[in-house]
């Protein structure tokens, strides 16, 4: 494409809802992917084996509003989640199965009962709270956060009344108790409401799911409803069709409106003159101009590597290069010959709150867990095992090194769950930490691009007073998870720049 | 020789102590930048000032910050914090120049020279070492703090070529104003900078620190019969003045020391235009600001004030005085007036020896700031406000022609 409108970096799943909501609103759109494949996350690679091209997320789903507003379902996205999502199961000690769906079916109930009759009771109002606690979530993450310092009110202030209108009529049990949970940690909340430790643990692991913060770590219930408005429970529930069909239906929708994908493009530097940007030039040298520029990348690799810091005001560097990045996420991709006894859905390995802790323990030092919270999936014959803790900074050791005792700890804690899991592997391929920065250029490999953590979130993400998708460089955007609204497969924040820009030139 | 408790509540000594502590009679030590140095060698300050007008003045400048600041990117990392087009320097050359933070308001201001194609050193006012690393983020370059480690002396006056030629290697005529050179003096390794705070003829001398006193000496016997006097930062405190030049914390706030916004100066307001270059390409720190500030024009602007003479002795003589004039630099604040509306404030006034007038660095906010227009200033007349007439002036007050000759 000779002279785009818009060049957006990274054909990850934000930067191509942006680019696609931009081709929609006319603009000419260039998206430049670094890797052979579009799809960032939601595309795997095949270097690291041949059976393991699968995405790092185990689920995922778009907003319903984006995948209406950009008529994904006319480029082969199913409209609705797969029904076959499967429950949340947590084995317990006794060779049982706790059962949790995001509903309040009877096979839930039962599972529960049997551990605690009171904690059955609970469970409806909880899952109702958690449902209404994440709608609010989810209109947060659809208003602008104001500036601070900077805030435009004229602007901003109505859009923030709204959302505190809403929070209000929560009713005031619920808006108290969404106040409360944001700063609680894991076990606090999860101690609120239930007494059966099982539950408890299971609930307090997608409470750090994907976060380097323990169950006893303040934030915890942020992350909890976070990851419950992503995955719309405590399950993973994946579009049907899978992350592919994602990926192909964003392409073909970015494609239909006159947008272009570039694959194997990876751009090497923002253009940048006088905190004005100017385009962007590639690796291979060539240089593609346009006044508007998105970034997918996260925030830390935009401003510093791809823009530089000699281009930035050195406060502003200061905080960039303060952003709390710090992966602790490996996956272990395990080829079976089907015989893994694994059962469908979501399977935890979280038996108490403490585990998880302790298991977050060993990031705090630099180590990887001994006794890791493992998140297992499957299709098929590949079984996918989420392993946390593995943090990217190892002390005493490189993650070659380390890549083999992470791939024998997460069989080891698998199999004494699941007794066939060990004679039934074929083949095992992990993705490290370091994987995730050099493969899928994460810095620190943080899946979020930045941690999920409150003095990171809201107005404060990426950077105090910068959460509205702008930079210090005029006409940069920033439009991937480190932003307000990012983390986890969502689409919001690429939803939310693409707004922030489209604003912007409405105004001229 | 001291006991430990006691030099944990000692003030820093600087290289020429041991030499400048026994001729500091009256005890007068002022303190800066954390070293104690001489206010006065005697009790009055005239002789001091006026071997800076009229002989040669030898000051201890060792408590200045200096920063060596080198590598491939040396350049660039200076081009970026100052607004001066850093890499339009020659080798040898000296630049003044103040620095911004982003919204370009001054932090300081300091000298930058450059030693070499990729070396450079840097004095400042305050300690800077964390502002520079901060802003050589992505950069090759390192900084090395020589503060402590380097000794530096200025020599001012008409007379300082004269003595400097007579003890270094190399003679001193050919070296330009804001031009540096290597030299040996008194058998050691120095730099010279044609250089100064006074607005006279005048050098500065950097040393190792382990030189200090061999310098010391031998610049004072090559200058015994050029009436080379030892001077202390009073009298060059109200040479300065003469010359028009501020100091930090005195006449400006330093941005990042000021506690609301209206404290602070940019480089316009205090007449520092001329040092902003905005044709320069890239970024600077403060770029945005200053252009903005350059296109809208400055809220205020540094200029000088002299007072009229016999407005003051009309306003003394209601009291049936004659004018009382301090005999140093006072720094204190003082409105200034125009048609009974404050306009602005002096920060820094004294008695100007050599043109025989009261000055002050006054501060007004526009339009007032033009020469020639008519203000008063207050002035304080047993005990009673009362205002003196003056007239705005260009900066310098004073500036003899060889300055720069």
């Amino acid at each position: 494409m000779a002279n785009p409108d818009i060049i957006v970096i990274g054909a990850g799943h934000n930067g191509l809802v942006a680019a696609t909501y931009l081709a929609r609103a006319g603009r000419k759109v260039l998206v430049l992917e670094r890797r052979e494949v579009p799809g960032g996350q939601l595309a795997g690679d095949a270097r690291i084996g041949a059976f393991a091209t699968r995405p790092i997320h185990a689920g995922g789903q778009l907003r319903a509003d984006i995948v209406r507003d950009l008529g994904l379902a006319n480029h082969g996205l199913a409209s609705e989640a797969s029904a076959d999502a499967g429950a949340y199961l947590a084995p317990l000690p006794d060779g049982r199965m706790l059962r949790l769906a995001a509903s309040t079916d009877a096979a839930t109930l039962d599972s529960i009962r049997a551990l605690s009759p009171r904690d059955a009771e609970r469970w409806p109002e909880f899952v109702r709270f958690m449902n209404s606690a994440a709608a609010y979530l989810e209109a947060g993450q659809a208003t602008p956060m104001p500036r601070l310092a900077n805030a435009d009110l004229l602007e901003q202030g109505r859009p923030l009344a709204a959302l505190a209108w809403k929070l209000r009529r929560l009713g005031r049990t619920d808006m108290f108790r969404f106040m409360r949970v944001l700063t609680m940690s894991a076990v606090e909340f999860a101690e609120e409401w239930f007494e059966s430790e099982p539950l408890r643990a299971a609930i307090g692991a997608v409470a750090i799911h994907g976060v380097s913060i323990g169950s006893m770590s303040a934030g915890g219930g942020y992350v909890l409803i976070h990851n419950w408005l992503n995955r719309g429970g405590l399950a993973h529930r994946g579009t049907r069709g899978g992350a592919q069909d994602m990926v192909n239906a964003l392409v073909a929708a970015l494609r239909a409106r006159g947008g272009e994908l570039r694959t194997s493009a990876p751009v090497a530097q923002v253009l940048v003159e006088r905190q004005v940007v100017r385009g962007v030039r590639l690796e291979s040298g060539e240089e593609i101009l346009a006044g508007t520029v998105l970034s997918d990348a996260d925030p830390r690799r935009t401003l510093l590597g791809l823009v530089g810091a000699p281009e930035l005001p050195p406060e502003f560097v200061w905080q960039a290069q303060s952003i709390k990045m710090r992966g602790s996420v490996a996956k272990v991709h395990v080829l079976t010959d089907g015989q893994h006894g694994i059962p469908g859905g979501t399977v935890v390995i979280a038996p108490t709150t403490k585990y998880l802790e302790r298991a977050y323990d060993a990031a705090k030092y630099g180590q990887v867990s001994e006794h890791p919270y493992l998140e297992l999936t499957h299709s098929g014959d590949v079984v996918s095992i989420h392993y946390q803790f593995a943090p990217y900074s190892l002390r005493g050791g490189d993650w070659q090194a380390m890549r083999a005792t992470l791939e024998r700890r997460a069989i080891a804690t698998v199999s004494e769950r699941f007794a066939g899991f060990r004679d039934s592997i074929r083949e095992v391929r992990s993705i490290t930490p370091f994987d995730l920065e050099q493969t899928w250029a994460l810095t620190e490999g943080d899946l979020n691009h930045g941690q999920l953590i409150l003095d990171q979130l809201l107005f404060m993400r990426p950077i105090p007073g910068w959460s509205d998708h702008r930079t210090p460089v005029d006409g940069l955007y920033l439009c991937g998870s480190g932003v307000h609204g990012g983390g986890g497969v969502s689409g919001v924040s690429g939803r939310n720049a693409a707004r922030r820009v489209l604003r912007v030139s409405a105004r001229g | 020789m001291n006991d430990a408790p006691y030099s944990l509540y000692r003030l820093k000594r600087t290289p020429f102590h041991e030499r400048v502590a026994p001729l500091c009679l009256p005890q007068n030590w002022r303190r800066w930048a954390g070293c104690i140095t001489v206010g006065s060698y005697d009790l009055g300050i005239d002789r001091e000032y006026w071997a800076i007008r009229d002989a040669a003045a030898l000051i201890d400048v060792s408590p200045l910050m200096k920063y060596l600041v080198e590598g491939p990117d040396a350049a660039r990392l200076l081009d970026r914090i100052t607004p001066r087009n850093i890499h339009k320097m020659a080798i040898g050359q000296v630049f003044y120049t103040g620095w911004c933070d982003d919204d370009g308001k001054l932090l300081d201001d300091g000298t930058v020279t450059r030693l070499g194609e990729r070396s450079f050193r840097l004095t400042s006012a305050e300690p800077s070492l964390r502002w520079l690393a901060m802003n050589a983020v992505g950069m090759d370059v390192t900084i090395t703090e020589a503060t402590d480690r380097m000794a530096a002396l200025s020599l001012q006056g008409p007379k300082s070529r004269a003595v400097l030629n007579r003890c270094c290697e190399d003679g001193l005529d050919t070296l330009r104003f804001f031009r540096m050179a290597p030299n040996r003096l008194g058998g050691r390794s120095v730099t010279i900078s044609r250089t100064g705070y006074t607005g006279d003829l005048g050098y500065e001398i950097w040393m190792d620190a382990a030189d200090a006193l061999p310098v010391w000496d031998a610049i004072m016997a090559a200058g015994a019969d050029h009436g080379i006097v030892p001077c202390g930062i009073l009298a060059m405190d109200m040479a300065r003045v003469e010359a028009g030049l501020f100091m930090i914390d005195v006449d400006y706030t330093a941005a990042n020391h000021a506690w609301i916004a209206g404290q602070k100066s940019s480089p316009y307001e205090m007449g520092l235009g001329w040092t902003v270059n905005l044709d320069k390409p890239g970024y600077f720190v403060g770029r945005r600001a200053l252009e903005r500030e350059h296109r809208e024009g400055s809220a205020w602007r540094l200029v000088g004030l002299e007072v009229d003479w016999e407005g003051l002795e009309r306003v003394y003589a209601e009291v049936g005085l004659p004018p009382q004039i301090p005999g140093t630099a006072v720094r204190g604040s003082l409105p200034v007036m125009r048609d009974r509306q404050q306009v602005g404030y002096a920060s820094t006034s004294t008695w100007s020896p050599i043109l025989k007038k009261y000055i002050a660095l006054v501060h007004l906010e526009r339009p007032h700031f033009e020469p020639g227009t008519r203000v008063e200033i207050e002035i304080t007349v047993e005990h009673h406000r009362r205002y003196a007439p003056g007239t705005v002036v260009a900066l310098p007050f004073y500036e003899p022609e060889w300055k720069k000759k």
